[in-house]
């Protein structure tokens, strides 16, 4: 079962020492060759979940899960030196607020190539050539220059291009990307996503895709997984989602997605309030507080709904 | 790049000319004649007068401090009349032992704390972590005379693997030579260490919690590469300041090493200027010390601008 899917995992639980809980026992699939899109607002506990992935769970958080695969490896069982060669051999990531992932010190062409270097064995030479083809290929010209850069010559936008090639480097078999697109203007932003979509459809790569712009993750993914408050609200192929929503939460990010005429600097209708602090406090629905439709049922231990095979959410009501 | 080499110049030579009226200054005021000085106490009149006429003293004090800063700019620290001899030449017959302790004793230290202060923070609260710093706190606690003393009663007297005092230059054999200086610079090497592990391990620890760190891994890096390539690099400038404080302080003497070992070293020149009230010499020592400090104070930038891009470029582009 598990060996079809690049990652499968199930009841993922991370929390603080202090016991705050982060990400509630979310179960999560990646199927082979999909894009998947994970969504949600600030705090939802998506790049927690992505960097439990990547093997990078901050040290102060601890997570337990009840099973937990990654391109078939399980990493319940699985050695910490093992883990760390899978993740760097075959799983490319683009990780979020890139700025800060390149090290300030060291020029782009002895960073980029390094772990290329270590796992396909192949020289320096051959490594640059590829690094020069995959940095065009976001879409920087003066690839020359941009190699013998360092991190703080470059715009946020060219950093984050340079994580992205990168992420491509070991011609990766899965791909996470934490919000590839944030610092990048809309042209370059397509430009970017092609790119993703254009390696997904040529390889088969698996990506998991996250982003809050669901306006985005329409146009790239297959399926969609809605987070909020660090449980998954809903989960369903993409269609689906936009055609019959079932989570309130997902309506209204249907609701504000900005809509492609919309003026620069323009502000987007939000969500009224904010994810709950002390969500883990009590029963009930995480969303009960700022739901339109909340009702006394909100209060109880909500179960996991099926629509069909694909269509799931986690809501009380029957809207 | 010339913009900042003119900018550096000319802060030294402020900073020389600030040290140089402060120690005049000083001299000038306290008490005790220097003529009288060297004639002793059963001098006559006459004899004192004739020796101050002789040695300028009896000239205003602005004309006296000119001329000494006239001979400073050309490397003339001034005249020893305990010595009887030019203050350089006093230097530079001493400089090689305290040269060669600081040195030493600054490699000792920077491995070590370089070493131990990364495993402490790759390791952070572990045995290792725990062992390296209260040990080294341990070795900045203990005075140096007597850790001086008690290395010279167990590995000099006792074991008889080093010389318990004197220094041989390196004329006579780099063997003897190490061997006369290992001691004394284990003693100076574990009095500095501690402060220099200390701050290693803070900036490792600041640079392995940086977001490169979490790349480097997620690129399932050698630990080798993670540790030598990414974390230590930018967790190298902290120290490298702390270094050249060091190295400038234990350049301008090691009093009390010095003595203890017996060694011939700038350091016992100082005490000796002051015990014997040779202000001359002590003028000079001081001045001398001054310069060094700024010397120092600029490899140490060299260094930073060698390790940190940024500032290389930047340097350029002025
Ligand atoms: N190391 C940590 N220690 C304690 N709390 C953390 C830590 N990392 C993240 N959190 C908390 O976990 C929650 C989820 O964080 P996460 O970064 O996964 O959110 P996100 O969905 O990626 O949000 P965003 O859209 O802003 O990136 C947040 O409330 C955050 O404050
Ligand atoms: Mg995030």
């Amino acid at each position: 079962m598990s060996a079809e899917k690049a990652i499968d995992i199930k009841n993922l639980t991370i929390t603080t020492q202090g016991g705050r809980t982060l990400v509630d026992n979310i179960s999560l699939h990646l199927n082979k060759g999909e894009i998947l899109g994970v969504v949600g607002e600030s705090g939802s506990g998506k790049t927690l979940t992505a960097k439990t992935i990547m093997n990078l769970l901050p040290e102060n958080l601890v997570c337990k899960a009840q099973s937990f695969c990654v391109l078939g490896a399980d990493y319940l069982t699985m050695e910490k030196k093992a883990k760390k060669a899978l993740v760097g051999s075959k799983v490319g990531y683009v990780p979020q607020n890139t700025g800060s992932y390149l090290h300030p010190m060291i020029k782009i062409k002895d960073q980029i190539a390094d772990g290329y270097l270590l796992y396909t064995k192949n020289n320096l030479e051959e490594a640059l050539q590829r690094a020069r083809r995959l940095v065009s290929a976001v879409g920087i010209r003066d690839t020359e220059r941009l190699l013998k850069s360092y991190p703080w010559q470059l715009s946020g936008g060219m950093r984050q291009r340079v994580n992205i090639a990168m992420s491509l480097m070991n011609k990766p078999r899965l791909i996470v990307a934490d919000e590839p697109t944030t610092a990048l203007d809309s042209t370059v932003q397509m430009q970017v996503v092609d790119l993703l979509k254009a390696v997904n459809a040529q390889h088969e790569t698996p990506v998991l895709m996250i982003s809050h712009d669901l306006g985005l993750v329409k146009y790239y993914c297959q399926r969609i997984v809605v987070m909020y408050a660090g449980q998954i609200m809903e989960e369903a192929p993409v269609d689906e989602v936009f055609a019959n929503p079932k989570h309130p939460y997902t309506r209204a990010l249907i609701k504000v997605i900005p809509s492609l005429n919309m003026k620069k600097g323009e502000r987007l209708a939000e969500i009224p309030g904010q994810i709950t602090a002390k969500r883990s406090a009590g029963p009930g629905c995480v969303f009960k507080e700022r739901c339109s439709y909340c009702q006394s049922a909100c209060e109880r231990d909500i179960e996991v709904k099926k629509v069909n095979d694909k269509h799931f959410y986690r809501c009380a009501l029957d809207l | 790049m010339f913009g900042y080499i003119y900018k550096r110049t000319s802060h030294a030579i402020e900073v020389l000319l600030i040290v140089s009226i402060i120690t005049f200054a000083v001299l000038q005021w306290i008490p005790g004649d220097a003529a009288q000085l060297i004639l002793g106490a059963e001098a006559t009149p006459e004899k004192v007068a004739a020796l101050r006429t002789a040695m300028g003293l009896d000239r205003p004090w602005y004309i006296q401090y000119w001329d000494w800063l006239k001979g400073l700019f050309q490397l003339d620290l001034g005249r020893s009349y305990l010595f009887g001899q030019e203050v350089v030449t006093l230097i530079q017959q001493r400089l090689p032992v305290t040269m060669s302790l600081a040195a030493f004793s600054m490699i000792l230290a920077s491995v070590t704390a370089i070493i131990l202060g990364s495993m402490a923070a790759i390791k952070k609260n572990t045995t290792v972590d725990y062992i390296s710093t209260s040990l080294m706190q341990l070795g900045s606690s203990v005075p140096a005379f007597w850790l001086g003393m008690l290395f010279i009663v167990y590995f000099g007297l006792e074991l008889k693997w080093f010389p318990v005092a004197g220094y041989v230059s390196p004329d006579h054999g780099l063997g003897p030579y190490l061997h006369s200086i290992a001691l004394p610079s284990i003693v100076l090497a574990i009095g500095e260490v501690g402060m220099l592990l200390r701050t290693v391990r803070t900036s490792m620890l600041d640079s392995l919690s940086q977001d490169f760190m979490d790349m480097a891994k997620a690129k399932g890096l050698a630990s080798s590469t993670m540790y030598l390539k990414y974390a230590l690099r930018s967790a190298m400038i902290a120290p490298i300041n702390v270094m050249g404080l060091q190295f400038a302080k234990m350049v301008g003497g090691t009093v009390v090493v010095e003595s203890v070992f017996g060694l011939p070293g700038v350091g016992r020149l100082v005490l000796v200027a002051v015990e014997q009230r040779d202000i001359f010499l002590f003028q000079g020592l001081v001045m001398f010390i001054t310069m060094l400090v700024i010397l120092i104070s600029l490899l140490v930038d060299i260094a930073v601008m060698f390790i940190n891009p940024r500032i290389r470029i930047e340097m350029q582009g002025e």
